[in-house]
């Protein structure tokens, strides 16, 4: 059974896929396998770009969205054509002499990579290229223009590696995609620590970060750019505390990582020793 | 052309045709993709995977062991998704569909030049175009004599080698006589043209020249490179495609880290920095600086190397400590100035004295082409000689053009056995060529409006540092000023310096016949008198290499993959009619068909050495070997560092001159390019600086990189790319718009959301743009790319397609440099009042155009909307 594996740590976001996508299907007529795509609008496969944190500590990520060849896909339940289908190396293709328009499907995609033509009345999406692979292509077009293997298709046997590593988009809801993913973004918490008065950036520094619900603790040392990152973080609220020898430390408390969060630069200050 | 698209495929069978689909142009290839057509018509484009009709072992393919990695080149091409996309190139509905003329331009009587850019066009024959073309020719040879046609040969595009290669007009031209050529300088190179180069030599490009082995020994020795302002994730595509893409995961899983130093989270920085430092455009000279103060006060710098490599330190450490001018260049001085906090300017010059460090470039970008670039062009150069450059691992090391000018010293990636050059069949301008009169490109229009004019240089991409201190004149005794522009490559405007002034230019009374040929009618089109449709490479029989992957070189025959477009012709072909009419045919072809031109490219390629003609033509591509013995180059200036004596550097006294000999000799009284580099926010021929009272009007810096969705001007009407996020805003009367970033804060205080249309302003005029708020700019700065088509609303003031290239200054680098300045200027940001501006311009704003597409070519025709 095929499957795709798409590294999100290795996507460049050069947006080849979506565009060879369009290349093979826009204007082109693979009928029985998929009437054409739309020239612009519709994407069976969308590249999702997002900006995370803010000045300095900015980050992208680009996640390839496509059908997902459930195994229980949720659009062949109420085609009331029966148009859909999945064919013998698990690929789920719309049949578009088949499809009467019904829309069932579009409704019923958790995933959103099902389109309605309005021109053509059909309900489309990524077909995996199937006509492709019949004619003796080893991948769909997506792959084929993929740089930087980010991307990558074949049996389900090659990827076992992969795939005990990876996640798949939305499994509480039991579809069994065969599209997994790798690297998925989570969220971050950042910063810099500086001392004003020496006017330096402090190395070492001891960061701490709880979770507040979970009380999951994680701890780095700041490198030397006075820099420090929690990756991979879960959304919640979360706790911080700077700790640095023969500086006050300092607490910041109820940081939600609804979004990421760049923490700025934020001052140190010694510990004044009082005299007795 | 002989139509060979008969012998294709059966109906409804598909026949694959191999393309180089790179856009430098000058016979210069690369990104070779096979194309798939079925009853005339392209399918698709995709990666030539090399192996598909050859065993590897055919052609060695290189690896490099680092540090328990191996790193292997891929087997396919990379394309970018310019070159995936072009099938929407190829039909765009902006293809000029045959020959025109303007309404109102009468060669015979009124030529109303002052309507260029205003008035429409009617289509004509080709025969009635080539005839008046003739016609205007022998009238302006007669009149000023040959020199008064300006040959705009040039620019990059399509990479073609017998057809339509830029320049074809040249052959002819020069066959009648001579002409003025429009030279093309150094560009997106500035500051390490017109300033590295005298500090390290480094001819031809004024990068670091022996690249040789570069990149293996950064996996093998680096610690950190500094990506300072380049972008490996954009400006190689049109070039070379994405191999620096793989290269830069690879530097991250060797642990090198990658600092990003620009003042925009440009595309290679969002997804492989480990750290992003933003610094305020063209103030990258004052952080060098204090780098250097950091190093010179604690003693972090290699003292002995110092010593033995270099010329003149001391003048250069009294001015860094403030001997010179009694300002210290701390830290805290610098903070001010370049927007980095004084503690991080401390802990990267430590990271940097300390760690293992390379500069990596990409071209382009505020850093290298903004005004005074030469001044940070040799900062870093002196920063990298204080850190012991030619060390294992401390290089600056290219990213793109690998092979720059067929040479292997210009690749940082293994040596292939050879660089095919097929330029046996190249029907293009060659470089190197000077007819008796000439200017530069960065001077077209004060030579047009404001003549006479002198510089200093050839002022071409590849002269030796010495060039640049021979004076020219325009005109030249015994030549006539210009009279007629005939250009090929017709996006002047949107890619050099002054475009509006440039616009003025071509309105002028002075220039009696403009002649523009190209596929697209896009910027000087709409400029021209007469408009010839060139053709894309897709519908013409070609010879192609591609040269600059960094992975392996190949050779191919590219065929007629469909018939040419509505009534167009090739660019060779369009100079072959004209010669028809002028009597020069057959002097200018030489009876030469395009198969023997083929034929000839290949057995001159340096191919033919050891692969036959016949292998070429039947298998249509060459893999060229790596060298056997590529790992025996030495790694880039290794024998400098070791004995520079016996090596010495192409500067005058063969050392890295922290005092440049040769300025100071030629020079002596040039403050914006003293003999040791110097901060200059703002001078005589400038005044680009938050530091100067100008900025009180136009308080933002402008970012103007190479375009990520396109190569310069080509590219701008791909519908799939126009519907990415970062390649147009769609505005409220439904226009896509070229994207504007800006920081949150500043958009806050402007009153501007995203997606508004907004204006960027200074006394040159305005564009149009759509805000995208992004925290990927840092605030007081704004982004938006270059090269997007013109689309005037006002000509000479004010532009709805963004063609920021308009309002940036029309000087030149400095007093005595000839480069273009067309990134980090001044420019006020204000919100559009689109229905005010659609009440003021209803001409503008109703010429019609297409909601995915943009600009169309009926829009320019008298009659249609």
């Amino acid at each position: 059974m095929k499957v795709f594996v798409i590294d999100v740590a290795r996507c460049n976001g050069c947006y080849n896929c979506q565009i060879a996508c369009k290349d093979e299907h826009v204007g082109n007529d693979w009928t029985p396998y998929a009437k054409p795509q739309p020239d612009t609008g519709q994407f069976w496969m969308k590249v999702n770009e997002t900006v995370h944190g803010s000045v300095p500590k900015v980050k992208m990520s680009y996640v390839a969205m496509m059908c997902m060849h459930c195994e229980n896909a949720p659009c062949m339940n109420n085609c009331q054509p029966d148009a859909i289908y999945r064919r013998e190396d698990g690929l789920v293709v719309i049949d578009p002499e088949k499809c009467t328009g019904c829309m069932n499907c579009v409704d019923d995609c958790p995933y959103g990579v099902i389109y309605f033509n309005d021109d053509l009345m059909l309900a489309q999406k990524c077909t995996g290229c199937a006509h492709l692979l019949d004619k003796g292509w080893s991948v769909p077009r997506c792959v084929d223009a993929c740089a930087t293997d980010a991307l990558r298709f074949g049996e389900e046997e090659e990827f076992k590696a992969e795939i005990a590593q990876a996640q798949v988009m939305f499994a509480e809801y039991g579809t069994s995609p065969r599209v997994y993913y790798l690297n998925l973004p989570k969220k971050f918490i950042a910063g810099t620590i500086f001392d004003p008065e020496i006017d330096e950036v402090l190395i070492g520094a001891e960061i701490t970060c709880q979770n507040e619900k979970t009380g999951e603790v994680f701890k780095v040392k700041t490198d030397n750019f006075g820099d420090f990152w929690f990756k991979n973080l879960d959304v919640g609220d979360y706790s911080v505390w700077i700790e640095m020898g023969g500086y006050l430390t300092q607490t910041m408390e109820h940081i939600s990582t609804i979004k990421d969060v760049n923490l700025g630069d934020i001052p140190v200050y010694k510990e004044v020793k009082v005299a007795a | 052309m002989v139509d060979k698209t008969k012998s294709n495929g059966k109906p409804g069978e598909e026949k694959t045709y191999i393309k180089g689909l790179g856009f430098c142009s000058f016979g210069i290839g690369s990104n070779v993709a096979q194309v798939d057509v079925k009853d005339g018509k392209v399918v698709r484009i995709r990666p030539l995977h090399f192996d598909e009709k050859y065993d590897p072992k055919e052609w060695n393919p290189w690896e490099i062991e680092a540090r328990g990695k191996t790193f292997k080149p891929s087997m396919k091409s990379l394309l970018p998704p310019l070159s995936l996309a072009y099938k929407k190139r190829i039909y765009s509905p902006n293809r000029i569909k045959y020959p025109l003329k303007r309404v109102d331009w009468d060669p015979d009587g009124e030529r109303n030049t002052q309507n260029r850019g205003a008035s429409k066009y009617v289509r004509i024959s080709w025969d009635e175009a080539t005839d008046i073309i003739a016609k205007e020719i022998r009238r302006v040879h007669d009149k000023y004599g040959p020199y008064a046609i300006l040959a705009q040969a040039d620019g990059h595009g399509e990479t073609k080698v017998v057809h339509g290669p830029h320049g074809c007009q040249t052959n002819l031209l020069k066959l009648m006589g001579g002409f003025t050529l429009q030279v093309r300088q150094p560009d997106s190179w500035e500051g390490w043209y017109w300033g590295s180069k005298h500090a390290w030599g480094m001819d031809p490009v004024g990068k670091m020249g022996p690249q040789t082995n570069v990149m293996r020994d950064i996996m093998q020795h680096t610690d950190m490179i500094l990506f300072w302002g380049a972008d490996p994730e954009t400006t190689t595509w049109g070039w070379q495609g994405q191999m620096a893409s793989r290269l830069c995961y690879h530097f991250t899983e060797l642990g090198i880290k990658s600092i990003y130093i620009c003042p925009d989270l440009n595309y290679a920085a969002a997804v492989h920095a480990d750290k992003w430092i933003p610094v305020r455009p063209n103030t990258d000279t004052v952080l060098h600086l204090a780098i250097a103060y950091t190093w010179l006060t604690e003693g972090l710098y290699e003292k002995e190397y110092v010593a033995t490599h270099t010329y003149g330190f001391e003048a250069f450490r009294d001015y860094v400590l403030g001997k010179e001018d009694g300002i210290p260049k701390t830290p805290k001085w610098a903070a001010e100035i370049c927007g980095v906090p004084s503690y991080t300017i401390k802990a990267l010059a430590r990271e940097w004295g300390k760690k293992t460090t390379s500069i990596a470039h990409c071209n382009g970008g505020s850093y290298i082409r903004a005004a005074y670039a030469s001044e940070p062009g040799r900062m870093e150069v002196l920063n990298l000689a204080m850190q012991g450059l030619g060390m294992p691992g401390r290089h600056q090391v290219t990213m793109i053009e690998w092979g720059l000018f067929g040479m292997h010293t210009q690749n940082p990636l293994p040596r292939s056995t050879c660089i095919p050059d097929p330029y046996k069949a190249y029907r293009g301008y060659f470089l190197g060529y000077f007819p008796k009169q000439h200017i530069p490109k960065t001077l077209i229009h004060e030579a047009i409006l404001n003549p006479p004019l002198k510089w200093h240089g050839h002022v071409m991409a590849g002269m030796p540092r010495e060039d640049q201190f021979i004076e020219f004149q325009y005109p030249v005794e015994g030549c006539s000023e210009i009279h007629m522009i005939w250009t090929d490559s017709p996006c002047w405007m949107t890619c050099w310096n002054g475009g509006h002034r440039f616009q003025e230019a071509l309105r002028s009374e002075q220039i009696e016949f403009v002649l523009a040929q190209h596929p697209w009618m896009e910027n000087e089109c709409t400029y021209a008198d007469i408009v010839l449709p060139a053709n894309t490479k897709i519908e013409e029989e070609d010879i192609g290499t591609d040269i600059f992957s960094g992975s392996f070189n190949s050779i191919f025959y590219e065929g007629q993959a469909i018939k040419p477009v509505g009534d167009s012709k090739s660019d060779y072909e369009i100079v072959c009619e004209i010669a028809k009419k002028l009597g020069m045919y057959e002097a200018l072809t030489e009876d030469k068909t395009t198969d023997d031109l083929i034929e000839a490219g290949f057995m001159h390629s340096g191919v033919q050495e050891f692969a036959s003609y016949e292998q070429f033509r039947d298998k249509e591509y060459v893999m060229v070997p790596t060298a056997p013995d590529w790992e025996d180059d030495p790694v880039g200036l290794y024998n400098f560092w070791k004995d520079p004596d016996n090596n010495p550097l192409l500067t005058p006294t063969g050392k890295i001159e922290f005092y440049a000999t040769g300025l100071a000799e030629h020079f002596p009284d040039d403050d914006e390019r003293p003999p040791v580099p110097h901060w200059i926010p703002y001078g005589e021929t400038h005044q680009e600086s938050l530091l100067h009272p100008r900025s009180d009007e136009y308080p933002f810096l402008i970012v103007s990189n190479h375009p990520r969705w396109r190569v310069h001007a080509m590219h701008d009407d791909i519908t799939w790319l126009r519907e990415i996020p970062t390649c147009k805003v769609k505005g409220a009367d439904g226009y896509l718009y070229e994207p504007v970033w800006i920081n949150p804060g500043d958009a806050a205080k402007l009153g501007i959301e995203d997606g508004d249309v907004v204006e960027l302003y200074n006394e040159r005029g305005g564009v149009l743009g759509g805000a995208y708020v992004t925290e990927r700019i840092m605030p007081g700065v704004v982004y938006q790319d270059h090269g997007a088509r013109v689309d005037p609303i006002v000509p000479g003031k004010l532009d709805r397609g963004g063609a920021n290239n308009l309002i940036c200054p029309h000087r030149t680098t400095s007093r005595n440099a000839a480069g273009e300045v067309t990134s980090s200027f001044l420019v006020g940001v204000r919100k559009v009042d689109l229905e005010a501006m659609r009440q003021e311009h209803q001409e503008a704003f109703t010429r019609e155009f297409h909601p995915t597409a943009g600009l169309v070519f009926k829009a320019q025709l008298e009659g249609e909307k």
